[in-house]
């Protein structure tokens, strides 16, 4: 290992890559489009969910329930339909996920006090929406039973309102939303972002920014030198892993400050995981790139491999406990899915070494992992 | 398909040119083993682990119990958090205990029942139980609080009906208003369906974008485009048959997902017409593979386009409506949807393969993307006409 020859390398490739100006801009630009576009684009909340109502009922008990549905801002009423038939075409035309049907005799059953039902058509398209949907209706039906309750114990013992309401309800839920209080999705998103965007951007930089050499011929250059490959490893990848930890640091900016999420944790020991699966992701890169010979090649595996893991397997769309059991293997033997423990540890939970340090040992035995690899899979004399 | 490409239309000079560069992209795509190996496992193995391996519901969520009651109507409460929502873990003794518990992820929620809770209850008193619902995950935050809602109201509701003399033999005789719930298009909520189209949505626009992009400004960098440009085939004739073969190798390919691992493993019903499904896709393909060129005439090298295929391919799959809810965006979000080819397909592919709608639906998509596709390809042919021509 020679120092000097190290640190020319890595300045050639930086000069490499700022000469190339539009490539230079995008190495920075995507990471942070990328963060402002999930931070305001990707809501997990469903709301204004397009509904339509088929009321064969047509009084004024019936109208008052479907403006509990109509006022809702979960909801978003796009018109009574006069029956089940045309419900059929607007279902299949995306024109609404929802369709609230309230039967003949719905108020005279109510005001005789019997249960009324009401049938609800929810397109199943989109199973998470449709579970979320089926929760806010269960939510609006059961408050109008209790309301109704209320008012006939009310007048049935005549005792007021408000003590009916108590009786009829005499167990309540309250809810605390721990580490999130706000349930608002954009805290809980916002720190995933920075593991997501670290996952995707450095192993595509890396990956064509190596093969680039191998595509040009330029590689030849190196391998005819005095340039041992550990030294051209270091030396290459280098410019990459600190552009890359530049933009992690971008990136916990627009999360603290633009999105306002609350950051409890240790910075330095966030700084130092940080910097740990910035060499993971970029040492990914860095393996594909030996096993392909094609630019091309190198961005589709690199996306393929990424982005998969990433959105999938990480915790960031999808909660981890519901994978199924190969998932939940692949999971845990890909690194995402141990930075967003840490991400999430250190931004809402406040936690640190003592309860992340397997995360940590797990990011540095990657590290080193898939650099030992990439080492072994680099030869400076190729076959043919 | 070599053959039914001998045929007599295509003997005609123009679409013979045509023919031979189509080969030609082909060949060139084939002789890259590593890309072929990867683009057959991302239409068969990376859209099987879409499809197998995630499922956006909660399901067995880990609950454990504070009771500081220990009483009939305490255990009974904490026993109606059941699969396939919760499953029960234990109890804790303190609310130390359980914060510490909620803090290692070991379980996703606590239920924290009062002291004198059966007495208060048998009183008449309102009692106020506690769920402390990790929400690290919001939707799942969500789906526990809403499904931890609906039990304690059942099980309030039933307390009251017994206590006030309400409960018939069937359950509970009051004004209540009960939904029957049907779901249509994915009755089980089957996620392996809505995950494995929307994973081959992406692979398909992935390659749509990428491929012929690259394609192209490799015969920049090489300079070989030089060569195409003294011959007399002209841009369009240069650049068409490159979106007609990445468009047949991508036919094939979401083929191969379709019938080899979707239909087959997970019963995808596929109840439209396949035949307008391949058009469409086809139509999709053409469109994209645009955008991808349009792209390709602005990037010097590859590494360029593999970043632009980024900041193109993002927004795309943000704005369409497959990984969160459309109409949950903000307004200006919502606005730039309309002009994502994307958006427009996953309509068409989902209403065609789940809800088997045809094309009398289905026209307004078909024409919105055909017409961007126009566009884009006409406003990427100029450029490339400008820098070449």
């Amino acid at each position: 290992m020679n120092g000097q020859r190290i640190v020319a390398l890595a300045w050639k490739e930086w000069r490499e890559i700022i000469r190339d100006r539009l490539f230079f801009a995008l190495a920075f630009v995507v990471p942070a489009m990328l963060m402002l576009l999930f931070g305001f684009g990707l809501t997990l909340d469903v709301e204004n969910l397009p509904f339509a109502v088929v009321d064969y009922d047509k009084t004024a008990a019936s109208r008052d329930y479907a403006y509990r549905f109509i006022s809702s801002r979960y909801f978003a009423f796009q018109g009574y339909a006069a029956d089940e038939h045309d419900v059929d075409a607007l279902l299949a035309d995306n024109k609404v996920r929802m369709v609230l049907v309230i039967p003949p005799r719905f108020d005279e059953r109510l005001g005789r006090g019997e249960p009324a039902p009401v049938q609800v058509l929810i397109d199943g398209t989109f199973p998470e929406r449709t579970q979320t949907s089926m929760g806010y209706v269960a939510a609006i039906n059961s408050a109008v039973s209790l309301d109704n309750m209320a008012h006939a114990l009310s007048s049935a013992r005549g005792i007021p309102l408000a003590e009916a309401r108590q009786r009829v309800q005499p167990v309540k839920l309250e809810v605390r939303y721990l580490y999130n209080q706000s349930v608002k999705s954009i805290w809980s998103l916002a720190p995933k972002l920075i593991m997501l965007i670290m996952m995707l951007s450095p192993p595509f930089l890396t990956a064509v920014g190596v093969v680039r050499e191998k595509e040009s011929g330029s590689i030849f250059n190196i391998y005819s030198s005095t340039v041992s490959p550990g030294e051209f490893l270091l030396g290459k990848l280098a410019p990459y892993v600190a552009i890359s930890i530049a933009n992690a640091m971008f990136l916990w900016l627009l999360a603290t400050w633009l999105f306002g999420a609350p950051f409890k944790g240790d910075p330095l020991f966030f700084a130092f995981a940080t910097v740990l699966y910035v060499i993971c992701t970029t040492g990914i890169g860095l393996v594909i790139s030996m096993l392909v010979q094609t630019q091309v090649a190198a961005m589709i595996v690199a996306s393929i491999v990424s982005i998969i893991p990433a959105v999938l397997y990480s915790g960031v769309l999808l909660p981890l406990p519901s994978l199924s059991p190969a998932a939940s293997m692949l999971a845990h033997a890909l690194p995402p899915m141990y930075y967003t423990n840490i991400v999430v540890g250190c931004f809402l939970k406040a936690v640190s070494w003592h309860a992340l340090w397997l995360e940590v040992l797990v990011l540095a035995a990657y590290a080193v992992g898939l650099f030992g690899l990439g080492y072994l899979l680099f030869t400076k004399r190729p076959k043919s | 398909m070599k053959q039914m490409m001998n045929g007599g239309l295509l003997s005609v000079p123009g679409l013979r040119r045509l023919r031979v560069m189509t080969q030609k992209e082909l060949l060139q795509l084939f002789r890259d083993l590593a890309l072929m190996v990867f683009f057959l496992y991302s239409f068969t193995g990376d859209i099987y682990l879409a499809a197998s391996g995630v499922s956006m519901q909660l399901k067995n969520a880990a609950i454990a119990t504070l009771d500081a009651d220990y009483s009939f109507a305490s255990r009974e409460l904490a026993s109606r958090f059941q699969p396939p929502y919760f499953q029960p873990a234990g109890s804790v003794a303190d609310a130390r205990q359980a914060i510490r518990r909620l803090d290692d992820g070991d379980v996703m929620a606590v239920l924290d029942v009062p002291p004198r809770f059966q007495e208060r209850l048998q009183r008449g008193e309102q009692v106020s139980v506690q769920l402390q619902v990790d929400t690290s995950n919001s939707v799942l935050g969500f789906l526990a609080s809403s499904y931890g809602a609906q039990i304690v109201g059942k099980y309030a509701l039933e307390a009251a009906a017994q206590r006030e003399g309400l409960a018939a033999s069937g359950g509970i005789a009051g004004p209540l208003v009960e939904a029957d719930t049907r779901v249509w298009y994915n009755p089980n909520q089957n996620d392996a369906w809505f995950m494995g189209i929307s994973e081959l949505l992406t692979v398909v626009t992935l390659f749509s974008i990428l491929l012929p992009a690259a394609a192209m400004v490799r015969e920049k960098e090489r300079g070989t485009i030089e060569q195409l440009m003294v011959t007399p085939l002209t841009s369009f004739q240069i650049l068409f048959p490159k979106v007609v073969a990445m468009t047949l190798v991508i036919l094939a390919g979401s083929a191969i997902a379709l019938f080899g691992v979707l239909g087959p493993l997970f019963q995808l019903p596929m109840r439209g017409s396949l035949v307008t499904f391949f058009l469409i896709t086809a139509l999709y393909v053409f469109t994209t593979a645009g955008l991808g060129l349009l792209a390709a005439t602005v990037a010097r090298n590859l590494a360029q386009v593999g970043m632009l295929t980024v900041v193109i391919l993002m927004p795309m799959l943000l704005l369409s409506g497959a990984w969160t809810p459309i109409e949950a965006m903000p307004p200006w979000m919502r606005g730039l949807a309309w002009i994502s080819p994307l958006h427009y397909f996953l309509d068409a592919a989902y209403g065609i393969l789940l809800k088997g709608v045809g094309l009398d639906l289905l026209w307004d998509s078909v024409l919105a993307m055909g017409g961007l596709g126009v566009v884009v390809f006409a406003a990427g042919m100029r450029r490339f006409g400008r820098q070449f021509g």
